[in-house]
This record gives C-alpha cells, sequence and structure tokens, in this order.
C-alpha cells in the first residue's frame, strides 16, 4: 500500500499521549524543577478540552472521532481561502473575478499604467467572444464624443443626458456601509457619472454628496412605501423634487436572485436604516419577490405608465432575463399600451448581491451576453428599439467586456462590482456577514475605518478615467466614429459560446 | 444573554480583584512571594514570570472581546498555584483556599464568555 497518513491511528496516539504526557510532566516537575509545571498545567488543560472534544460534545463528528488533532482541520479550513487565494490559485482562476481581471480595475484605479507583458493569459480557443479590428483604425479625435439622453423618445420635462457610458449600478446603503457609499457617490460626482442608489431606501448618504442620482424602486419601494409595500406617490414626489434624483429604476429582477425577492440580514440593520427604509429592526428584512402592484404584463407595463406619470424625469426598468417570449410578450403588451420604459437595464445572471440563496446566485436566469442580445434583439423586431435605451449590467468591469456588451446592442453599461473593487474589495465573498475586511459591505466602524471618503472617492474618478480612455481607443481601433453605430458584426463569437446558441436559437424561432 | 453578561463582568472583576495585588507583590518582590518562590525553586525569574502573567490575565480580562482568554490563562496560572500547594508548600494557608475559588471563578467566566474562543465553544454543543 502507498504510504499515508492515517489521520484515525495519529489521533488515537495523541489521545493517548496528551494525558501520558501530563503525567510525565507531573514528575518531571515535581522531582526536577518546578519549572517543568508549566508543560504539566498545558497539558492538563489540553486533556480536559480532549475529554470534553472525544465525550462530551454531541455536535461535531469530527472532534468526537478525532479529538483535539480535529480541530487542526477547522482551523485550516478557517483558513482555506485565504491560503488559495494567495498562495494556490492561479492568476486566471478564482470566480467571480480572477486576479487578472481584479487587478486591471486596481491599476486603473490608482492611476498605474496597464499594459501588460509577453502575452495574454485568457482564452483562445473557442470560449471567449473577442472583438473584431478594423484594418482602417480613426483617428481619436474624428470620434464623436458620446451622448446619450434618456427620455428624449417620450419629451419627458427634465430629460437626462449622459456623457459617458458608465452608470454605477445599484448597490443600497444598506448592503454597503457609509463610508463606501460616500465615497462611491463623492466619485461619481468627480468622475461625471451618475450612481444608482439601489433599494436602500431614501438616499440620504448619496444626496449629501451631490452628485446625479438614479433612484432605485425595489420590490419592497423601500423609502417610498405604504406598509402593505405598495407606491406611495406623494413620497415619491416628494423624494423627486431633490435636483440630484436624475432619473427612476424600477427593480422587476435582478440577476443574482431573479425571481426572488431581496434579503437584508437583521445584523445589517442599524437605527438608521431602519429609519431610511421605513422597516422594524431586529428582523431580517425579505422584500417580495415582486411588485405587489405587477402580477401579468397588462400590470406591469400599467405600473411603469403610473410611475411615469407620477414624475417628470425619466422612468426605466431592470431586470434578468428568464423566459424570451415572456420578454417578447411583455414588449409587445408594451406596444399595445403604448408605453414604453425609458430604459431597460438587462442584468445577466451573473450579477452580484450583498446576499442570496445559492441556488439562486448559482442556477437561475440567463446570463448576460446572451440575454442582451436577446433583449435588443426582440426590441428590433418589435419595431421598439427606437423607443428606449438598453443598459446592460454583469461582470462587465473591464473596457473590453463593455465593449462586447455595447457592441451587443447596450447604449451604456451599469457596473457594481467593478466599483466595489475599485474601492478597494479584495473578494473575500463576506458581503452578507457584516465583517468585510476592507470596510465596504459593513456597518462595523472599526472595519470601516480604514476605507478613507477622500481617497477612494478618488480612485473611482481614475477608474472611470482609465475606462473611458480605453473605450475612445477601442472605438479607433474597431473603425468606429460613433458609439452608436457599434453593432454585433464587430464581434468575433465562437460557435460553443452561450452566446452563439442563444442567436442561433433566437434566429430560427422568429424567422 | 443579558444576565448572563452581567454575572460574568461581576464574576471577572473578582479575579481582577485577586489578581492585581498577588501580581504586584510578586512583581515587586514582598517577602512572602519570595518565600514561597524560593521554596519552590524559582526565585527571581520564575515570581517575575507569573507576576507578568498575572498581570496580562488581568489586562485580557477587562477587553471586552479577550475575557476568555483571560480567564484562560488565569486557570492555567491557577492550575499551577495548585501544583504547587499540593506537591511543596502545602494546604495550610489562605491562598491555597482562594486558588481553588479563583480557579471556579474563571471556570464559570471561560464558560460563560465561551463564544470568544471557538475551540472552547465547541467543547460544548
Ligand atoms: C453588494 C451588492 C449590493 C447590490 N444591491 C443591489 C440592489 O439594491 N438592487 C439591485 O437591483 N441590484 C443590486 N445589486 C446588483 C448590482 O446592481 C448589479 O446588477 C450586479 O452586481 C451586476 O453587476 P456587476 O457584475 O457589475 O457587479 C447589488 C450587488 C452587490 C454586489
Amino acid at each position: 500500500m502507498a504510504a499515508s497518513v492515517d489521520l484515525h491511528k495519529i489521533s488515537r496516539f495523541a489521545n493517548i499521549a496528551i494525558p501520558l504526557l501530563a503525567v510525565i510532566f507531573f514528575f518531571g516537575g515535581h522531582f526536577i524543577h518546578f519549572y517543568i509545571h508549566f508543560l504539566t498545567v498545558v497539558f492538563i488543560i489540553l486533556t480536559v478540552i480532549n475529554i470534553f472534544y472525544l465525550h462530551i460534545q454531541k455536535k461535531h463528528t469530527i472532534l468526537r472521532n478525532f479529538g483535539i488533532l480535529g480541530q487542526a482541520r477547522y482551523m485550516l479550513e478557517s483558513i482555506g481561502p485565504e491560503m488559495r487565494q494567495y498562495l494556490f490559485a492561479s492568476d486566471t482562476e478564482e470566480r467571480p473575478f480572477n486576479r487578472v481581471e481584479r487587478s486591471e480595475i486596481y491599476r486603473k484605479s490608482k492611476g498605474i499604467d496597464s499594459a501588460s507583458s509577453f502575452g495574454s493569459q485568457m482564452d483562445f480557443d473557442n470560449s471567449e467572444v473577442k472583438i473584431r479590428h478594423s484594418m482602417y483604425p480613426v483617428d481619436k479625435q474624428d470620434i464623436k464624443p458620446f451622448s446619450l439622453t434618456f427620455g428624449e423618445e417620450r419629451g419627458v420635462k427634465e430629460t437626462y443626458t449622459i456623457t459617458k457610458p458608465y452608470l454605477i449600478s445599484a448597490m443600497s446603503y444598506g448592503a454597503l456601509g457609509k463610508n463606501a457609499i460616500q465615497a462611491l457617490a463623492r466619485g461619481a460626482r468627480l468622475a461625471g457619472i451618475p450612481m444608482n442608489t439601489g433599494e436602500g431606501g431614501i438616499p440620504k448618504y448619496h444626496m449629501e454628496e451631490g452628485g446625479e442620482l438614479v433612484f432605485q424602486i425595489g420590490t419592497a419601494k423601500f423609502g417610498v412605501r405604504n406598509d402593505d409595500s405598495s407606491l406611495n406617490q406623494e413620497k415619491l414626489i416628494k423624494l423627486c423634487t431633490d435636483p440630484s434624483i436624475k432619473m427612476i429604476e424600477i427593480k422587476l429582477s435582478q440577476g443574482a436572485k431573479p425571481g426572488k425577492g431581496g434579503l437584508l440580514p437583521k445584523e445589517k440593520i442599524t437605527e438608521e436604516i431602519s429609519k431610511l427604509r421605513g422597516v422594524p429592526q431586529g428582523e431580517d428584512v425579505i422584500s417580495p419577490a415582486h411588485h405587489i402592484e405587477c402580477t401579468s404584463k397588462q400590470t406591469t407595463v400599467a405600473f411603469i405608465k403610473h410611475v411615469q406619470d407620477t414624475v417628470d424625469i425619466p422612468v426605466g426598468i431592470k431586470l434578468c432575463m428568464g423566459k424570451t417570449s415572456e420578454f417578447r410578450d411583455m414588449v409587445k403588451e408594451m406596444k399595445n399600451q403604448q408605453v414604453y420604459p425609458d430604459f431597460i437595464a438587462i442584468d445577466g445572471a451573473e450579477g452580484g448581491t450583498g446576499a442570496a440563496p445559492k441556488a439562486f446566485m448559482d442556477g437561475y436566469g440567463m446570463p448576460l451576453y446572451a440575454s442582451l442580445f436577446a433583449a435588443n434583439q426582440i426590441l428590433t423586431e418589435q419595431g421598439v428599439r427606437d423607443k428606449l435605451k438598453l443598459l446592460a449590467s454583469g461582470k462587465l468591469i473591464n473596457s473590453s467586456k463593455q465593449f462586447v456588451a455595447l457592441a451587443l446592442g447596450a447604449d451604456a453599461i451599469y457596473n457594481a462590482r467593478g466599483f466595489m473593487l475599485s474601492l478597494g474589495c479584495i473578494q473575500a465573498m463576506l458581503c452578507g456577514n457584516n465583517t468585510c475586511p476592507v470596510g465596504i459591505t459593513t456597518h462595523d466602524p472599526a472595519l470601516q475605518k480604514g476605507l478613507i471618503v477622500e481617497q477612494k472617492a478618488q480612485r473611482i474618478a481614475n477608474y472611470v478615467k482609465g475606462l473611458e480612455y480605453d473605450f475612445y481607443e477601442m472605438l479607433a481601433a474597431s473603425g468606429i466614429r460613433d458609439a452608436k453605430d457599434l453593432n454585433i458584426e464587430q464581434l468575433y463569437i465562437p460557435n460553443d459560446t452561450a452566446l452563439a446558441d442563444q442567436i442561433t436559437t433566437l434566429l430560427s424561432t422568429t424567422k | 444573554m443579558k444576565t448572563q453578561h452581567i454575572i460574568s463582568w461581576i464574576l471577572q472583576l473578582v479575579i481582577i480583584a485577586v489578581l492585581i495585588p498577588s501580581a504586584y507583590m510578586k512583581l515587586t518582590g514582598a517577602p512572602d512571594s519570595v518565600s514561597i518562590f524560593t521554596q519552590l525553586g524559582m526565585e527571581p525569574y520564575g515570581r517575575y514570570i507569573i507576576g507578568f502573567l498575572e498581570a496580562s490575565a488581568c489586562l485580557l480580562l477587562v477587553t471586552p472581546n479577550s475575557a476568555a482568554h483571560g480567564s484562560l490563562l488565569t486557570i492555567c496560572i491557577m492550575l499551577g498555584a495548585a501544583l504547587a500547594h499540593l506537591t511543596k508548600i502545602g494546604f495550610n494557608s489562605s491562598s491555597c483556599f482562594s486558588c481553588l475559588v479563583i480557579l471556579i471563578i474563571s471556570a464559570i467566566v471561560t464558560y460563560l464568555r465561551r463564544m470568544q474562543i471557538k475551540s472552547i465553544a465547541r467543547m460544548l454543543n
């Protein structure tokens, strides 16, 4: 038999050796020198602990079977993620974002040149979408500066124009701590991009920074709710008198947990959060899975109209696509009622969250590229693509992924975790525990202490600057003079990708 | 939960009330301490070490998140003291009695604060 470590044998030996050593040291201490009793004491304690592990506690099988040596397993397990991250995982191995992707963002955020050497670490077989360049690149100064006006199609009173193709995607105060929100909001203002408030209720800290905001109405309608989770119109109107609120986003679903409401663990509900959201303290707050007003395509479209009639600013929706047929039916219903949201944000199933059930995070929803293509295709096929803007989110944290999304039909890019990384997120994956080691998704003052708002706001601004620089470089390389001309021809899509599959399916069912 | 907290704090203060004079006597070389450690053959370094450990235990006991560490350290010190009484000094002094009392109180504190040390918490369910 090959040499192997028989843990059971070793631990049986240890379980006898520990009390035996206690006795031996006792005699040593007695007859040789009293100093040896330091060891006696330690081994007496170990013996007592071991007796409890082996014979008294009933909860931990490992400890009951192996005693104190089993404890080593818990220790290794608790430092496992760090060991893997720092020692054993390769640069392209980690999920959701590998080290290569993360360090691109860290570098952009710190304003360091992100050129790399020798070669790409990505795959070039048949698993990744790539961008086709042109043999005739254009000059950067010939490219039309980016500009996108929300609400122009419907002629809303206060249209909203962005001049960079980026928006900070929804992350609520609640999921994020105060410092993180302040840094994001201030950074967004420095960078000149809008920030989505997330479903965190009254965006108090966002508004203090004076940037431009997209207010999100979640399914629980935190901040603008009646007790039964229906919309309180007066509260919404009052909120929209604040000049920083530029758009409203009705969240129908989210990629990390489509078909499921949000979940705010009770550990994270401080007194202030309960006030801003209008919910009680001391219990997990679960948002309903859908807006109480929205039970069918008719009522959903009617609800969009209701909100659009309530405010003078653009009103859009956010959703993760599940069934393309449902989406098509809803678009038809929009035509029917002549009601169009001013934008639709497509969130891919790969999206992030503060807390969601594992089954939903891992198992539900269509991935971004495929669903974005489908949304764009269905809107085009129904002849209403020019009635609204299309936004996209789902791991679009670096320039090339964003460019692919723009080519697939998105007008601008929503990005959440990219900005978290820019704030210093190390992907410790503890967003739901209030123990975020870098003070982003926690309300613990001791952990937030390390997050200096002024510093990180600058990082956000640098990140956006780096992305924008790449954006124009890439347009130039693709030979495109206006971002609106970007289309799927710009992409090289291998046959084995989910995207290629979706293209084939959709085109064959509609033709 | 709340009452457990309060009880634990009271017991911690009792331990500290005993440990502080004891550490002070050892570190300043009070004649009583010197004579005990001479009997043990640990003069003077053993006296300093134990005095230092007792002072550290006090500090840990007043640190909210480390009370369990402090009481565990106290248990070790008291076990050592018990060994000394058992094998060298004899049972007739009052310090022998207080040593046993503190040992028991520390055990109670460790139990009440067991959540602070995972390996201790796992001893019970
Ligand atoms: C910590 C955290 C909190 C979030 N909170 C919300 C939220 O309140 N409402 C929402 O619609 N999406 C929320 N999201 C999802 C993001 O807005 C976004 O849709 C998703 O993470 C995909 O973008 P990304 O891949 O760029 O992160 C949250 C994501 C994270 C990581």
